[in-house]
C-alpha cells in the first residue's frame, strides 16, 4: 500500500515542476486552490485523488475520507475532450462520462495541465547559455518536423491501399454518401412506422 | 504498557523515576536536534518521508482547517499541512523540545512557510490549548517519548473538535518473524554504528532502538485509543508493521 504512493509522489514532483514553468499556472491555480478531486476511470483499478493548492498539486490513490468539489467517472481516453464544454452533453449522453459535483471544475483542472505553455528554449539558456539552447532547440523542431513528415507519409500511404488499392475501406466520399443513404432509410422507415400506426 | 508500573517509567530498556522521564528524552533530543533530519532520511533510507506522506493523505485535511502538529521536531507534516490549508487555515507546530522546534522553525522559515503556521512549545499530556480548537491533531514518532500516554491521549481529545480526527504514526511491531530479527539486527548492530558516525551520539540511538520495543504495540495503542474515548479507532500497517498508522474520531 505504501508503495503505491511513490509514483503518485514522482508524478506529483514533476507536474508541479512543469506548473512552476509556466508563469500563467499561478493565476490558473489560485483559482482552484483548496479544491479536492476524484477521478475514476474505467481503465484503472484504484481511483486519482488530486488537492489543489495555491503552488501546485498532490496526487493519491488514498480515499482520505473528506469532502470532495468534483468526482469524475470517465475512460481515460475522454479525458482530453473534457476541456471543451461544448463535449460535456454529448459525453455523458454517451455514457462516457459521469460527474458528481461542478463540471466547471473538472475542465478547469485539465486546463491546468493542457493548457501549459512553457518557453522551453529560454528555460535552455538560463542552463546552457543562449548558443546552445538554440542549437537544441533547433534541432529538437528539426526532427519534430521530420517526424511528423513522415507520420503523413505513412497515414497517405495506408489510406491508399486500403481505399484505392486493395479497397477494403471505403474512401471518405463513399462513406458520407453512404451515411446520407442511411439517414434517407431511417427517415423513410420513420414515415412507414408513423402511417402503420 | 509498562506505563501502568506506579514505581517508574520506562525509558528505553532502563526504569526511570516517572518525573525523569522528560529530562532524560529531552537529552536525547538536545542531542539529535541538529542532524534529525540526515538522520532520519539515513536510517528510514527516506521511507520516513512515504510514512508521513501516507498520513498527511489520510488525515482529509481542507482548506481552512486548524491542525495541531504534536513532536511536529522539524516540521516535515507542518510544511505539507500548511500547504493544504491555505492562508484561511492554521497550523500549529508543537513540541516539548526547545531545540527540536527551534530546528523546526528555522526549516520552515527557510522553506517560505510562515504565514499560517505558529511553534508552541507544549508538553503533549497538558495541551495549552482550548477545547474543541481543531480539526485534525497528529503525532508522529512522538507518542514513545511521552511519559504518561493515556493522559497524553485525553488531553488530545480534549483538544480535538467533535468530528476530529487524530493520527498517530509511530514504530510499532513487525508482523512476520523474519522481517522482526531482521529489523531486532539493524536496530541494535547498525543503528548504534550510524548514529555514531553521523551524529556523533551512539546513546540515543540505542535509546530509540530500545523505546521502539518498549513501546505499545498495534493492539494495545488502539485499545488504549479508545479506553481515552476515541471512536472509530483503526490502524494500518505501514513496511510490514515496522511502523503503524493508528486513527481516532471525537465525535
Amino acid at each position: 500500500m505504501i508503495w503505491q504512493l511513490i509514483p503518485w509522489m514522482v508524478l506529483e514532483r514533476t507536474i508541479n515542476a512543469l506548473l512552476q514553468q509556466d508563469p500563467n499556472s499561478t493565476e490558473r491555480l489560485n483559482q482552484l486552490a483548496g479544491k479536492h478531486f476524484r477521478f475514476s476511470f474505467k481503465e484503472l483499478p484504484f481511483d486519482i485523488n488530486i488537492a489543489v493548492h495555491t503552488d501546485g498539486l498532490n496526487l493519491s490513490s488514498v480515499d482520505d475520507g473528506g469532502e470532495l468539489d468534483c468526482h469524475v467517472r470517465t475512460e481515460l481516453g475522454v479525458l482530453p475532450e473534457l476541456s471543451d464544454t461544448a463535449n460535456l452533453t454529448r459525453l455523458i449522453k454517451a455514457d462516457k462520462l459521469d460527474i458528481d459535483g461542478d463540471p466547471m471544475l473538472a475542465q478547469q483542472l485539465v486546463n491546468l495541465v493542457k493548457a501549459l505553455d512553457i518557453d522551453w528554449e529560454a528555460k535552455l539558456a538560463e542552463k546552457l547559455g543562449d548558443g546552445m539552447a538554440h542549437r537544441i532547440s533547433a534541432l529538437f523542431k528539426q526532427s519534430r518536423e521530420r517526424f511528423q513528415q513522415q507520420s503523413e507519409m505513412r497515414q497517405r500511404w495506408l489510406k491508399g491501399v486500403l481505399t484505392e488499392e486493395k479497397q477494403v475501406l471505403p474512401n471518405r466520399l463513399e462513406f458520407e454518401l453512404f451515411k446520407d443513404d442511411v439517414q434517407a432509410l431511417r427517415a423513410q422507415i420513420e414515415r412507414l412506422q408513423r402511417k402503420l400506426k | 504498557m509498562s506505563d501502568k508500573h506506579e514505581d517508574g517509567i520506562d525509558f528505553g530498556y532502563q526504569r526511570v523515576p516517572k518525573d525523569a522521564k522528560k529530562g532524560l528524552v529531552a537529552n536525547v533530543f538536545n542531542s539529535v536536534a541538529a542532524k534529525y533530519d540526515v538522520m532520519n532520511d539515513l536510517m528510514s533510507m527516506g521511507i520516513h518521508r512515504v510514512w508521513k506522506r501516507y498520513t498527511i493523505d489520510c488525515s482529509g485535511v481542507r482548506k481552512g482547517m486548524k491542525v495541531l502538529d504534536i513532536a511536529g521536531g522539524t516540521g516535515d507534516l507542518t510544511a505539507q499541512f500548511s500547504r493544504r490549508v491555505g492562508d484561511t487555515g492554521e497550523v500549529v507546530l508543537a513540541d516539548i523540545n526547545d531545540a527540536m522546534l527551534k530546528v523546526g522553525r528555522d526549516k520552515l522559515r527557510d522553506k517560505g512557510i510562515v504565514g499560517n503556521v505558529n511553534c508552541v512549545q507544549a508538553d503533549a499530556e497538558n495541551l495549552p490549548f482550548a477545547d474543541n480548537s481543531f480539526d485534525i491533531v497528529t503525532i508522529a514518532f512522538g507518542l514513545r517519548n511521552v511519559t504518561d500516554k493515556p493522559a497524553a491521549l485525553r488531553s488530545m481529545l480534549r483538544v480535538l473538535k467533535p468530528g476530529g480526527r487524530l493520527l498517530i504514526l509511530e514504530f510499532s511491531k513487525p508482523t512476520t518473524a523474519t522481517l522482526n530479527q531482521l529489523y531486532d539486527f539493524y536496530s541494535f548492530n547498525i543503528l548504534p554504528k550510524m548514529g555514531q558516525l553521523v551524529a556523533n551520539d551512539a546513546d540515543s540511538y540505542q535509546y530509540l532502538a530500545e523505546s521502539i520495543r518498549m513501546h505499545p504495540d498495534q493492539e494495545t495503542l488502539k485499545q488504549m485509543m479508545s479506553e481515552a474515548g476515541y471512536e472509530n479507532v483503526d490502524y494500518q500497517n505501514l513496511t510490514g508493521g515496522i511502523v503503524a498508522l493508528h486513527r481516532g474520531y471525537k465525535f
